[in-house]
């Protein structure tokens, strides 16, 4: 196959980047990317797999970096926060999860809209705590046992390693009883019941395990860019994940990292366009949307039926 | 003394609305046999294939599955109790190769957590290669192990059919419900089709088959029951059911009219 090539190129590419760029800013915009990436892939397990409209996922984003910084601020060591964003997140989507996963989709919706903006309000007026609108500064860095990465070129090679765990994980649970349950469940809810898969199980379990990547992300956003406030994990926040979904192609790994990382880039690099930045960028959107539907991720597949075709 | 049936269904009631889908039926069917359900459009042979296999309840009335009572049971129960089945609309999984829609049945009888996937480890390799070989076993029954890497969406329609009976044979049920299989096929599918059911009656599996077409399940069924206006107008063996005057009336007679 001629996908390893391509495949050696891309890594090279990804670890050549900071040589490249030397400036600080690219790299903080790429982290935030890398983070985005990991948040969509977790948003692919319920939304592109398991067929169910999520707009909480901005929510868990900002439960687990707001449970991180609040943590360590405390005083807690660096390694125990992981293990509480991720709990929290599971916490809080198995109680979210319960109820309305029997919910079909457009239900769904509406109830993760409020969801997050339950835990938006709470951010905003719990004040002693998460610092409210103005956010929390200043939160410890990635530490353990004194050893953590230095500088953005470090955070980005960190990150960078635990977004390709991030995708290996996805991988194989896609290609395992559980992945090919929660696709089943997508295209036919009552096919797969009555294959024998416990459809309520899966979306919960797709929905859980979203909020876990969403959770372990805030966690690394709040101890690598130092600093958070509500406006990162808002509804806006929620509705920008699922669009990076779309675009870069629902159900697809790499479409997530693509879309993530697109949508991430995109606005700053339009930026010298001003206020006309937005229609681009929307004008974009619709144009990939409608071009091609199956998101930026279906285009490589495309050019090689082309390519196919051709020879 | 004749062995305990494998479906044993009682005054299995449906409303709909107004509408009473079915209406009381009594069902015994012996086991290893085919039976057929026939019936004019309407007569409401789908809506007891709904309610044996728990995709819509019924409101009343008693279904026990080798024993067990399953009424009211969410559908992935029961086809864990070994009942599986096709749809008369076709529902595969479009965003799954072939092999793999047949992999979801297969693990119906398999249990793996979350640690075993992500820990790949010998537990979760073994029931990877298990539902891999009974899912391959299923293909080959149905004819389709050559086309076991293609994307679902890329069969033939009549093909589609056969891999809903694959899907359905993965999870090594007791009974097969099978509604219309040949509905869209022409005349030599339809013939591999009869043969299919045939072999699978020999191996053991009941076979509860709804058709439109009479001709098509005449030939190949043991027990015909006859539904009209959901109740069960007759039953017995085809030869017997073909002589019922009553049935004449309700379905051959109006058909072969408008024929």
């Amino acid at each position: 196959m001629k996908i390893w090539p391509i495949l050696a190129a891309g890594c090279a590419l990804v670890l050549a980047v900071p040589v490249i760029a030397h400036d600080g800013y690219i790299i903080q915009l790429l982290n935030i990317a890398i983070l985005n990436a990991i948040v969509v892939i977790g948003l692919n397990f319920v939304t592109g797999w398991a067929g169910q409209i999520n707009f909480g996922q901005a929510a868990f984003y900002g439960l687990g970096a707001y449970t991180t910084a609040i943590a360590t601020k405390a005083g807690l060591p660096w390694v125990t926060t992981p293990f509480l964003s991720a709990i929290v997140a599971m916490a809080a989507s198995l109680m979210l999860g319960l109820p309305t996963m029997r919910l079909r989709t457009y239900y769904l919706a509406m109830t993760t809209i409020g969801f997050g903006e339950i835990i938006r309000l709470i951010i905003v007026h719990w004040e002693p705590v998460t610092g409210g609108t103005s956010g929390l500064r200043a939160i410890p860095g990635i530490s353990i046992f004194g050893f953590g990465p230095q500088g953005q070129v470090q955070h980005y090679y960190l990150l960078i390693a635990i977004l390709a765990l991030a995708v290996l994980i996805a991988a194989r649970i896609r290609d395992s009883v559980l992945g090919r349950a929660m696709i089943a469940t997508k295209d036919s809810e009552i096919a797969a019941e009555q294959s024998g898969v416990d459809t309520v199980r899966t979306k919960l379990l797709a929905f859980m395990i979203g909020a876990v990547y969403a959770g372990l992300a805030g966690c690394l956003y709040a101890s690598s860019i130092r600093f958070i406030s509500p406006d990162s994990f808002s509804g806006t926040q929620a509705i920008l994940l699922m669009t990076m979904l779309i675009v870069g192609g629902m159900g697809s790994i790499v479409g997530c990292v693509i879309g993530a990382v697109a949508l991430t880039v995109l606005p700053e690099a339009l930026r010298f366009l001003g206020q006309w930045y937005l229609v681009l960028y929307g004008l974009g959107v619709i144009a990939v949307i409608v071009l091609a539907p199956g998101g930026l991720a279906s285009l490589a597949s495309l050019v090689q039926l082309r390519r196919a075709n051709v020879s | 003394m004749t062995p305990e049936p494998i479906i044993s269904a009682r005054g299995v009631t449906r409303r709909f609305g107004g509408l009473v889908a079915l209406d009381g039926i009594d069902l015994d069917v012996p086991r290893g046999i085919v039976q057929a359900i026939i019936g004019p459009n309407g007569s409401g042979k789908t809506t007891l294939l709904n309610a044996l296999s728990g995709a819509s309840h019924a409101d009343a009335g008693s279904i026990r599955v080798g024993g067990q009572e399953i009424f009211r049971l969410k559908p992935h129960r029961i086809a864990r109790l070994g009942l599986a089945r096709t749809f008369q609309n076709i529902r595969i999984f479009d965003n799954l190769s072939v092999i793999e829609n047949v992999k979801v049945a297969a693990a119906c009888n398999s249990r793996t957590s979350l640690f075993n996937i992500l820990t790949a480890n010998a537990r979760h390799r073994l029931s990877e290669a298990d539902i891999d070989r009974h899912a391959r076993e299923a293909l080959d029954i149905v004819g389709l192990a050559l086309r076991a890497d293609d994307r679902a969406t890329q069969l033939p329609y009549a093909q589609q059919r056969l891999l809903e009976i694959a899907r359905a044979l993965a999870s090594k049920p007791s009974v097969l419900l099978l509604d219309e299989p040949a509905a869209g096929m022409n005349m030599t599918e339809s013939m591999t089709l009869l043969d299919t059911i045939a072999r699978l009656k020999n191996s053991g599996i009941t076979i509860l088959l709804v058709e439109h077409n009479v001709r098509l399940v005449m030939g190949i069924s043991d027990r015909v029951a006859v539904l009209d206006f959901g109740k069960k107008i007759a039953e017995g063996a085809p030869s017997e059911v073909q002589r019922n005057l009553q049935v004449i009336e309700a379905y051959l007679g109006r058909r072969h009219r408008h024929a």
